[in-house]
């Protein structure tokens, strides 16, 4: 099946940017001022685990048999110790990563589809005031800045209003306790994820709906629309039906284009509101010089982007049929 | 070229976006020449070194200070102008620097063709995936703290494969046009005809991109600033945020918390209208004007 | 009793310059099974009737003037959901194949498919499907393609997706707007063969539009010769086509090459249209006109009745 093929391409293309990635990385460490070995083996250690460790990875090696290991390494988990935590990278980016997973695509699917529907709907009263006030809030929440629009949202409805936690994905309280059922643990993390998501929503549905509103606009003028119209259907329908599906595919693809951006906005929102996932840690990592973490996050952040521009290729051509593979 | 200009001017006036969004600019440049002075009325007022001997915490506004003090008792204004003025230098420079970089790659590419235009696409479709914040992170791991003007180049190197593409869209379209064969024949070297007669006529686009540029540099200085990653000698209004934050002010002090945000946004607001409003003057089909059939 | 009576329509559009006024007092009546041509050049307002009569002119138009009789019915003083009602299941519409005519999103079969199960309440998907299949059968498309997308299709195909599209709810007329357009000759040829089919087994009324005025000789009963906003002549194809009386009809004519006779003189018969905007209270055609005299600019000619099927709008041709 052609679709499956084109899968397999994207694949293969997205290992190759990996592995530059990978490289470019690689030689940034060792250009980069200072031991690399103290970088990335904590000097706390003891010297038994220091060596060990170097041995693993491949840094008392010569360079280009250290760029093997690395390889090897990075192909079998094997991150490093963390400075910060003393565990493995591996077994803290693996436990990151559904958390970031969980609130970066439920915030893009809601404000795409929000998006999508409100710039229908704003396009449909083109000129009348619902239609100004639509345009002028996504233009506002567009062009706010996202750390200060988390910190307001914290102030105001966790601080002022508290109906919101401050900060964190769970309540310990709850997830220690041994009698908690599945809803309850699932309501807590929903509990704590309303201010982060609503901050993401607010910052990108705006784009959407801009971009769907003109999309509309142009996709009404169309001549299927005429056809649609002489057919004698309901507006409703015309708009709806034939209008809106069409109008709705520069949307995808302006959602795949924007989604390395609306990974850095994860990730400062993730800081701000203490959410545990990838994005968060990278920042951490950094700024507690722990280099391995780091390096891993910010790996696994660039596959997230890559991934997430297959999946969204994949739906695209599932949307539009004029897309051959 | 002149009269090109004014012809454009006068339909960027019509546009009321345009018009707001260049308001606001302005107002944002004044605020950013005004900078120089407090400092030099009272060394109180200096944003970084200044210190009120009377203020040593964070304060309300008053008759002294206008928007209050941060935690150390520094003016609150005299920060929102410097940050002002680097907000201009930061978005003007990065944006400046990853349009030259974009055009010019975007020119060779698209009059190149084949395994050129080939490398320097795919060299750019790599670096857009990227995200630039978080691989401006990852450098600043690596190379220590750095300093702003570091901060502009790396944002230049990595937004300009946006502009390339649009530049190269257009240059392959010009480059079947008659008038480029005209100067083939009469023996121009390539450097030359992309120089002298490509790009003047896709100048106007680069420029309409830059004022795109300029937000997404201001916004990502911004927020490596907040993060704490910024330059720590420059006071900008990501950097206000940061302090706000970490100080555990941000509670009590919204005549802190308030303006910086407020800023950014605004100007990064003021640049979109005028990015609009510029694409009406450079796109006909999107004027009001357009005769009905 | 006609099925169609136009009576003394105008339609304008508001421009920017002003109000330009796009048709001026056209009249005509058509009988069921009966086929009636409109030919002109670009702008001379054809497509504005079609437009008019189906209910579909943009927002900035507007009738100043007339009465659409259909079934003794006026079109013009229906409500919107009426005129939906009638639409496509009384007057149906083929757009140029050239034309983005069918949604590139959905199916060609389930476009045809919508057309039927909006107008017949009772009637089931399944049915329906059925119905298209038997459509495509009757234009001549492989039912084996019907499930396709509208960019599967050749230029030929689509255009008879639209025809079937058309028939659908089996309509009293059809306006058929430029279908040959942008269709290499053969195609051409294919699909005039399938109008003129359905017009003879259907007992269809056709109304066609067109700037080619062989084709449109080909399938109509009636001729209309239409410019810059007003019809200048009109009548049976027989009367208009060999004794043509208004010299734009003439000089239309005459503009034709043909391979069995000597070259003949090209008319150049180019020229700018008028102002529509401000037209002039003159004959509208005296700037081009080779036979114009010095009244014809001052007083606006009368109708001129040749036969009692032919008539000229011309003060020269008495």
């Amino acid at each position: 099946m052609e679709i499956q093929k084109f899968v397999l391409k994207r694949l293969i293309e997205i290992f190759v940017i990996f592995f530059v990635i990978l490289t470019v990385l690689f030689l940034l460490f060792r250009l980069a001022p200072g031991d690399p070995v103290t970088r990335m083996v904590d000097p706390t250690m003891t010297p038994e685990d220091a060596a060990y460790l170097i041995a693993q990875l491949g840094l008392d090696q010569p360079v280009w048999l250290q760029y093997i290991y690395y390889l090897k390494n990075f192909f079998t988990g094997n991150f490093g110790i963390s400075f910060h935590y003393g565990v493995a990278v591996f077994s803290i980016i693996l436990n990151r990563l559904p958390n970031t997973i969980l609130l970066f695509s439920t915030s893009i699917l809601l404000s795409a589809f929000a998006g999508i529907f409100l710039g229908k709907i704003a396009s449909w009263h083109k000129g009348e005031k619902i239609d100004t006030w639509m345009t002028l809030g996504a233009l506002i929440c567009h062009t706010l800045f996202l750390p200060w629009l988390a910190l307001i949202m914290i102030w105001i409805f966790g601080f002022h209003i508290g109906w919101f936690p401050l900060n964190g994905m769970i309540s310990p309280e709850i997830w220690l306790d041994s009698s908690s059922g599945f809803w309850l643990k699932f309501l807590d993390v929903a509990h704590h994820m309303v201010l982060p998501l609503a901050t993401l929503f607010l910052i990108h549905f705006g784009s959407y709906l801009l971009l769907m509103r003109s999309s509309m606009l142009d996709t009404l003028k169309e001549d299927y629309i005429l056809t649609a119209r002489a057919k004698g259907l309901d507006e409703k329908v015309i708009r709806n039906h034939h209008a809106a599906p069409n109008a709705a595919l520069p949307v995808v693809t302006s959602v795949g284009i924007s989604l390395a951006f609306s990974l850095s906005g994860g990730a400062l929102t993730e800081t701000v509101f203490s959410w545990p996932g990838i994005g968060r840690e990278l920042v951490f990592a950094v700024s507690n010089s722990d280099y391995p973490l780091a390096q891993a996050s910010f790996l696994l952040i660039a596959t997230v982007v890559l991934i997430s521009n297959l999946v969204v290729d994949v739906l695209y051509a599932y949307l539009d049929p004029r897309i051959k593979y | 070229m002149v009269d090109r200009f004014l012809e454009g001017w006068s339909v960027y006036k019509e546009s009321l976006i345009g018009k707001i969004g260049l308001t606001l600019l302005v107002i944002f440049a004044l605020m950013a020449l005004c900078s120089f002075f407090p400092p030099m009325i009272d060394p109180m007022y200096h944003p970084m070194t200044g210190v009120d001997p009377q203020i040593s915490h964070s304060a309300s506004p008053s008759w002294r200070h206008w928007l209050g003090t941060d935690f150390i008792g520094r003016d609150i204004l005299c920060q929102l102008l410097a940050g002002a003025r680097i907000a201009f230098m930061v978005g003007i420079s990065a944006a400046f620097m990853s349009i030259l970089l974009g055009t010019t790659v975007g020119m060779i590419a698209g009059y190149s063709g084949k395994i050129v235009d080939t490398l320097l696409m795919r060299l750019a479709d790599m670096i857009m995936v990227m995200p630039t914040l978080l691989v401006v992170l990852i450098l600043s791991s690596l190379f220590g703290q750095l300093n702003i003007w570091t901060i502009v180049l790396l944002i230049a190197l990595f937004r300009w494969p946006g502009v390339s593409r649009v530049i190269r869209a257009q240059t392959l379209s010009l480059k079947e046009r008659p008038f480029i064969e005209a100067a083939k024949v009469t023996g121009a070297s390539h450097f030359r005809i992309i120089f002298r007669h490509i790009m003047p006529n896709v100048l106007p686009l680069s420029l309409l991109y830059m004022t795109f540029r300029v937000t997404s540099a201001i916004i990502i200085e911004a927020a490596l600033a907040f993060l704490g990653f910024g330059d720590p000698s420059t006071v900008s209004w990501g950097m206000m945020l940061q302090w706000v934050w970490k100080t555990g002010h941000m509670f009590q002090a919204p005549y802190w918390l308030l303006p910086p945000g407020i800023c950014i946004s605004l100007l990064t607001l003021s640049f979109y209208m005028l990015g609009r409003a510029m694409e009406e003057v450079l796109d006909p089909r999107l004027r009001k004007e357009v005769a009905q059939e | 009793m006609a099925l169609l009576t136009v009576k003394n329509l105008s339609v304008g559009y508001h421009t920017r310059k002003g109000f330009l006024k796009s048709v001026q007092g056209i009249s005509f009546a058509l009988d069921q099974g009966k086929s009636l041509g409109f030919v002109g050049e670009s702008g001379c307002g054809k497509t504005t009737i079609g437009m008019a009569l189906m209910g579909l002119l943009p927002d900035n138009a507007s009738v100043t003037n007339g009465e659409i009789l259909f079934e003794d019915q006026d079109l013009l003083k229906m409500s919107k959901k009426e005129i939906q009602q009638i639409r496509w299941k009384k007057i149906a519409m083929i757009f140029q194949a050239a034309m983005n005519a069918l949604n590139p999103v959905h199916r060609v079969s389930d476009q045809i498919a919508e057309a039927i199960l909006a107008h017949d309440a009772d009637i089931s998907k399944k049915t329906a499907m059925k119905q298209v299949e038997s459509l495509f059968q009757l234009v001549g498309i492989p039912p084996d393609r019907m499930n396709d997308y509208p960019h599967h299709y050749s230029g030929g195909m689509k255009q008879r997706a639209i025809i079937a599209m058309a028939l659908a709810c089996h309509p009293s007329l059809i306006i058929a707007d430029e279908p040959t357009t942008a269709l290499d000759v053969i195609v051409q040829d294919q699909i005039l063969s399938a109008i003129k089919d359905f017009r003879n087994k259907l007992k269809i009324s056709v109304i066609f539009i067109s700037h080619d005025i062989a084709v449109v000789a080909d399938v109509c009963d009636t001729i209309g010769i239409m410019f810059a906003g007003q019809l200048v002549e009109y009548g049976r194809i027989e009367d208009v086509f060999y004794s043509p009386m208004h010299p734009y009809t003439q000089s239309l004519l005459s503009s034709y090459l043909t391979l069995n006779k000597d070259v003949v003189q090209l008319n150049a018969y180019l020229g700018k249209t008028p102002d529509l905007i401000n037209p002039t209270t003159g004959c509208l055609f005296c700037e081009r006109c080779t036979v114009a005299e010095a009244t014809c600019s001052l007083r606006a000619p009368e109708w001129v009745k040749i036969s009692p099927t032919h008539k000229a709008l011309c003060s020269r041709c008495k």
